[in-house]
């Protein structure tokens, strides 16, 4: 096993215990800082009907964030899945969780891909990414929303990661725009802004992609997209914190006890 | 205190309604147009509001009267400060108020009365308005009252009648009774007809005796109401005849201005003598009018408190009371006189008695005798040294002399601080005066003291008339306004028509010299042909006046705003133009098009780059500046050329000072129908800010790094040649490498915010 394919908790475990109960104590504390970036959870209880965020770290911090910013009108709600993991990961997302409360502070009627837009350019600004050839690669993809509740209307914009609506039992898939927030690899364009008339009972699904891309403990291949599709499907029809279970229940099982790949993230809500 | 802001006149020689005319905010008004335009009757309108004193030749054709009104700019709670006990109400209108409105009215006597008009009368008005709707309900009721009582006076007329029937058919009953009683006895009849006819016709006259005492203790009640009634009818006949009376004297004096206007001339001394009475008789029966009205109105008041019951004393009590609690103390006469106090002095400056004479007698100056010729000048000129009488009575000739000799060379100095023009190379004038006695040889006057005036140069000693009409218009002109500069009790505002029309084009522009500097103090407002006379960046100074029809004289005056000279003609516009030169022929500045500045040439690019992606139809002509401070150079050449233009400004702090600037102060208008400025609706510092970043990066800068500022602040902290990229854009735009379909919606909705706001000008 390559020291590359060691985890940050891997390494940890490496070191002499002294040292790894200090570096575990300063990546407890970080944990609980990045926690303490991302909102509370219970800020959606009163504008969402019913709702779930399965939030699993696959070290002790993440590089997975859900962000959540408001007022009575509208709620902007993203899902971010930033380059690598661990450390490194939750560096980028704690630097992807302050430009978006830069850009909403600043201006709450912006539309989702103008956040979009301005994500990547401070992205691109604080990675000093240019274009070059030795520059760092790192980016956010992320998926994000903002309801409108006076109008009834839902944009999305997506740099990499879909949204998910159920309606009467039905599936629609939102996809993204087949960029990152950060240097693309030809030129940068505009993301696309969807715009989506939403009706009570309507559900909504944004998610990184750790769950898909978990390898079962059996099978030792991926959960797929295609399979989470089917299985949120299948679930619609119940309340959001059962379907929040038997997704954790689906996902604890399909791993076993292989290693979790990735940060975990799906946010489910209905309107 | 009091300054002059706008005016309007109504019905005054050429002028049918100038409507709300401001006058420029730094003090100098320039009012410029063809002959018989009617430029001097704005002048003349303005004086008689100050002088209230206009004969027949001002009045139009219909015989309208006249009604100029002004309105002043006064400093907030002044008014309360000259309005003694002005009532809670009125008290609370007043102190909030900083501007004043003033209105002169004339009658068919051309005598006027000064009113205060706008809000404060507003006011007065609204009070008058409840005082006449109660008064209306008081004459209702009244009348109502009236008709009972009438009504009850039938009655009891009808009562007496029916009663008298009784009495004498009971009467009648009686005396058959008598009559067989004498006889010794009872007629079967008789004895039938009393038994069934007299109790029953007695309880009928009991019972009508009865109806009468209640109907005459009605009337008895009423009998004060009635008196009111009968002598307010008596009143209102009384008016009736006196505003008939006033009616016929009216028509009669219409007739005469319509006799004068015709004849032009003066009518003879019969018909002359036969006017002096009707004018006395109209005069008369005015106030006899007003006090009768007055007087009809609390005896309305005083019958509704008889209505209800009230003796003639308590209500005459009460009736103080309701007026009082009506109407405030002051009416808008009243205030308006009171008012008119502060108002500025307006004198128009005349050639007249303003020119300085040779010389003038101590005497005539010391008692004011305006008719002696020069007089005004002599006035002045004594006013601008400083000089009273006590000054001349200086025993020691030798230091008078020494005085006087300084007093000269003082008064020189300050003249040529004005005055630059020279007589041959460096052979400048010099102003003198010196204090003599007449000789023996001057009969009456010998050992009088008079002033003796010089206007001097290195060649000659002249007296002032034999010196260039030029020379001693300007000197008096000079006089007079720092004269009237040194009264500073009072506000002023000078009415000059053409000024320095016997002046050399560089003595014209020592005119506006001499305006600037006392403009602080004196307000001017002049009229002038000469494109010297014009401030070439100061045209929101411009009025122009024209004709409606430019062919006809018949036709009425009409004034442009500054940014209404796209209306005016073009001769209106010649001394303008005589100082901008014409406009291009080139189509890109053309009246037909709307003109738009911008403040400079990267938002020229831009803005064209704009028109040419969104594929806008409008005429619109991009005008750049040269920098945001000489926009309102650029506006003011444009109103010169009377084009129609507008400015472009975005969110930036010298922008939006530039904007609070033009709208404050120079660009202020009360008629233009549309806004001069045009501000960006959202926060785009300039115009490349209208891209979106990824779009400046991909087609202005070519660049991929991360900017997290605006487009504008971008270029300025990395000195990118702004220019430069954006001239390229533009080429660019041209040559058809960038098409609408490369920019992000973003960049597309700021686009069409800008073809909206050119949309929304045209």
């Amino acid at each position: 096993m390559s020291i590359e394919k060691h985890t940050n908790s891997d390494l940890l475990s490496l070191l002499p215990k002294p040292v790894s109960n200090d570096h575990e104590a300063s990546l407890r504390y970080a944990q609980m800082i990045q926690r303490a970036l991302m909102p509370d959870p219970l800020i959606l209880k009163d504008k969402l009907k019913d709702f779930f965020i399965i939030f699993l770290p696959r070290d002790i911090v993440s590089g997975d964030f859900y962000y959540v910013f408001g007022n009575k009108q509208k709620i902007c709600i993203a899902a971010g899945d930033c380059t690598g993991h661990g450390v490194p990961g939750a560096l980028m997302s704690i630097l992807g969780i302050s430009f978006l409360n830069e850009i909403m502070k600043c201006d709450l009627n912006l539309n989702a891909n103008r956040i979009l837009n301005l994500m990547r350019e401070k992205i691109m600004y604080a990675l000093h990414q240019t274009g070059g050839c030795h520059e760092a690669q790192d980016s956010i993809d992320i998926g994000l929303c903002i309801i409108d509740f006076s109008t009834g209307k839902l944009q999305f914009s997506g740099a990499n990661r879909p949204l998910i609506m159920i309606r009467n039992g039905e599936l629609t898939e939102y996809k993204p725009n087949k960029m990152t927030l950060g240097i693309a690899p030809v030129k940068e364009a505009s993301f696309v802004n969807t715009w989506i008339d939403t009706k009570p009972g309507d559900s909504f699904y944004m998610f990184t992609d750790g769950f898909s891309d978990q390898f079962g403990e059996i099978t030792d291949k991926k959960f797929k997209y295609k399979h989470f599709k089917r299985m949120i499907h299948s679930f619609e029809e119940l309340p959001m914190s059962q379907q929040k279970e038997h997704l954790e229940n689906a996902f604890n099982e399909w791993k076993g006890k292989s290693q979790q790949v990735d940060d975990v993230l799906v946010i489910g809500f209905r309107l | 205190m009091m300054k002059l802001e706008a005016f309007r006149i109504k019905n005054f020689r050429s002028i049918v309604d100038t409507g709300w005319q401001n006058i420029s905010p730094d003090n100098i008004t320039c009012l410029i147009g063809q002959n018989e335009s009617g430029k001097t009757s704005v002048l003349e309108g303005l004086k008689v509001f100050y002088t209230g004193i206009i004969s027949e030749d001002v009045l139009r054709s219909d015989l309208t009267l006249p009604e100029v009104s002004c309105r002043f700019s006064i400093p907030k709670g002044w008014l309360i400060k000259v309005t003694a006990n002005p009532g809670t109400e009125l008290k609370e209108l007043l102190s909030g108020l900083i501007h004043l409105e003033l209105t002169r009215t004339w009658i068919a006597d051309l005598s006027s009365v000064i009113n205060v008009s706008g809000e404060i009368s507003q006011y007065l008005d609204s009070l008058e308005d409840a005082w006449r709707i109660y008064l209306n309900d008081v004459t209702v009721k009244l009348d109502e009252e009236l008709v009972i009582i009438q009504e009850l006076e039938k009655n009891l007329s009808v009562l007496s009648e029916e009663e008298s029937i009784i009495k004498s058919k009971l009467s009648q009953d009686e005396r058959k009774r008598f009559s067989f009683h004498l006889f010794g006895r009872k007629p079967v009849e008789a004895e039938n007809q009393k038994n069934n006819h007299f109790p029953g016709l007695m309880n009928q006259l009991n019972e009508l005796k009865k109806q009468k005492e209640e109907v005459s203790e009605l009337i008895l009640k009423k009998e004060a109401i009635k008196k009111a009634g009968d002598t307010w009818k008596k009143m209102m006949n009384g008016c009736i005849l006196i505003e008939k009376h006033l009616k016929d004297l009216s028509i009669k004096l219409e007739e005469r201005h319509q006799r004068m206007t015709l004849l032009m001339r003066p009518l003879d001394d019969e018909a002359d003598s036969e006017w002096k009475e009707v004018l006395e008789d109209f005069r008369k029966t005015r106030a006899e009018r007003e006090v009768n009205l007055t007087a009809l109105d609390n005896h309305i008041a005083l019958s509704g408190y008889i209505i209800e019951g009230n003796t003639e004393e308590e209500a005459s009590i009460k009736v103080n009371d309701i007026i009082h609690s009506y109407k405030s103390h002051y009416n808008s006469a009243f205030l308006g006189k009171k008012y008119f106090e502060y108002c500025p002095v307006f004198e128009l400056f005349e050639d007249f008695g303003s020119l300085l004479p040779n010389r003038i007698d101590m005497e005539d100056i010391i008692s004011g005798n305006e008719n002696v010729e020069g007089y005004k000048a002599a006035r002045n000129f004594l006013s601008l040294a400083q000089l009273d009488y006590s000054f001349f009575q200086q025993q020691s000739s030798r230091i008078l002399k020494q005085k006087i000799e300084n007093l000269n060379r003082t008064l020189t100095h300050n003249f040529h601080d004005f005055w630059q023009q020279s007589i041959g190379r460096n052979n400048k004038i010099h102003i003198q005066f010196e204090l003599d006695h007449y000789s023996s040889s001057f009969v009456g006057k010998a050992g009088k003291p008079y002033l003796e005036f010089w206007i001097k140069d290195e060649g000659e000693r002249l007296y002032p008339k034999q010196r260039s009409r030029g020379v001693r218009w300007f000197l008096s002109f000079y006089m007079e306004l720092k004269a009237s500069a040194n009264l500073t009790d009072r506000q002023k505002v000078l009415l000059v028509d053409e000024p320095g029309v016997s002046l050399h084009a560089r003595a014209q522009e020592d005119v506006l010299k001499v305006f600037e500097d006392i403009k602080d103090k004196i307000q001017v407002i002049y009229t002038t042909h000469s494109p010297h006379l014009v401030e070439i960046n100061k045209l929101y100074r411009v009025l122009a006046v024209q004709r409606d029809d430019l062919d006809s004289l018949k036709s009425t005056s009409r004034i442009l705003d500054p940014l209404q000279l796209s209306s005016a003609s073009p001769d209106t516009l010649t001394p303008l133009q005589s100082i901008l030169g014409n406009p291009m022929a080139d189509e890109r500045y053309s009246s037909k098009r709307f003109n738009l500045i911008v403040n400079d040439t990267g938002s020229f690019y831009m803005l064209n780059a704009v028109i040419l992606l969104m594929g806008y139809k409008g005429k619109v002509c991009v005008i750049p500046s040269t920098n945001i401070s000489s926009i309102p150079l650029l506006c003011n050449i444009l109103m010169g050329w009377g084009m129609d233009f507008g400015v472009l400004l975005f969110d930036n702090d010298t922008e939006i000072q530039l904007d609070e600037y033009m709208k404050n102060s120079a660009f202020k208008t009360e008629n233009s129908s549309r806004e001069l400025i045009m501000r960006m609706p959202r926060t785009f510092l300039n115009s490349e800010d209208l891209l979106s970043t990824l779009d400046f990066k991909n087609h202005i800068l070519e660049t991929r790094e991360g900017i997290t500022v605006p487009n504008s602040v971008y270029i300025k902290e990395k000195e990118v040649p702004r220019n430069f990229i954006l001239s390229k854009f533009l080429s660019n735009v041209k040559e058809g490498k960038i098409k609408v379909s490369d920019f992000d919606e973003e960049t597309i909705e700021n686009f069409k915010l800008v073809t909206d706001l050119f949309g929304s000008v045209k």
